[in-house]
């Protein structure tokens, strides 16, 4: 980990309790011997946070015990510093989609709606979709995190 | 709470207590440092404040 020699371990949270367990330890580790430096909530990790620290994570060390801390990922792997980049800069959804996807709609009148990717907007970050199911192929402009990707390629 | 649309950090205002940039509603991720000078994350995102910012802000 370039001239850090931190460890990055995964912690195993209640479901929804991420971001709660990530700032209890933050300071319930402060002032105690646990390394703990940072804590990563990624939002495409369900159940899990990371934690960077300069010394071994214990699960039996009363200093980081705090509700809805489930355990750790033991694993024969570490975590490498390459792998929590990808967590550091996360890639915009609309950078996946393409002219032709299909999409579904996650929220706005449209919810639960299928759509066809016309037209991105990369810097604005909306995409123009044409709705499936309508008698009228009326194009929709919506922000691309307002929907879910169903097809990323185009037939 | 916001997040800085520069420097990502959460706040509660609608200026950056920090650098004086707009904030934001739209963010997500969390990430809290605790000990910048240690942290590797904290030197590649070029953080050195303890606090809890965004991964990622609109
Ligand atoms: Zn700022």
């Amino acid at each position: 980990m370039e001239d850090i020699e931190n460890s990055i371990y995964a912690l195993k949270t209640s479901a929804g309790q991420e971001r709660n367990v990530a700032r209890l330890l933050a300071r319930k580790s402060k002032d105690s011997g646990v390394g703990i430096c940072s804590i990563l909530v990624p939002e495409s990790l369900k159940g899990y946070i990371l934690v960077e620290s300069s010394t071994k994570i214990d699960m039996r060390n009363p200093d980081i015990k705090v509700p809805h801390l489930r355990g750790i990922v033991e694993g024969n792997k570490d975590i490498t510093f390459e792998e929590v980049k990808k967590f550091l800069n996360p890639e915009p959804i609309i950078s996946s989609i393409q002219k032709g996807s299909i999409v579904e709609l996650v929220s706005g009148p449209f919810k639960g709606e299928r759509a066809k990717v016309v037209r991105i907007d990369e810097s604005r970050e909306e995409v123009v979709l044409e709705l499936i199911e309508a008698a009228v192929p009326i194009p929709v402009t919506v922000k691309a995190d307002q929907i879910r990707i169903i097809q990323k390629e185009a037939d | 709470m916001n997040a800085c649309t520069s420097c990502k950090m959460l706040s509660s205002k609608e200026r950056c207590p920090v650098c004086g940039n707009p904030t934001s509603s739209n963010w997500s991720g969390l990430l809290v440092i605790t000990n910048p000078d240690e942290s590797a994350v904290a030197k590649e995102l070029g953080i050195s404040l303890a606090g809890e910012y965004c991964l990622r802000v609109r």
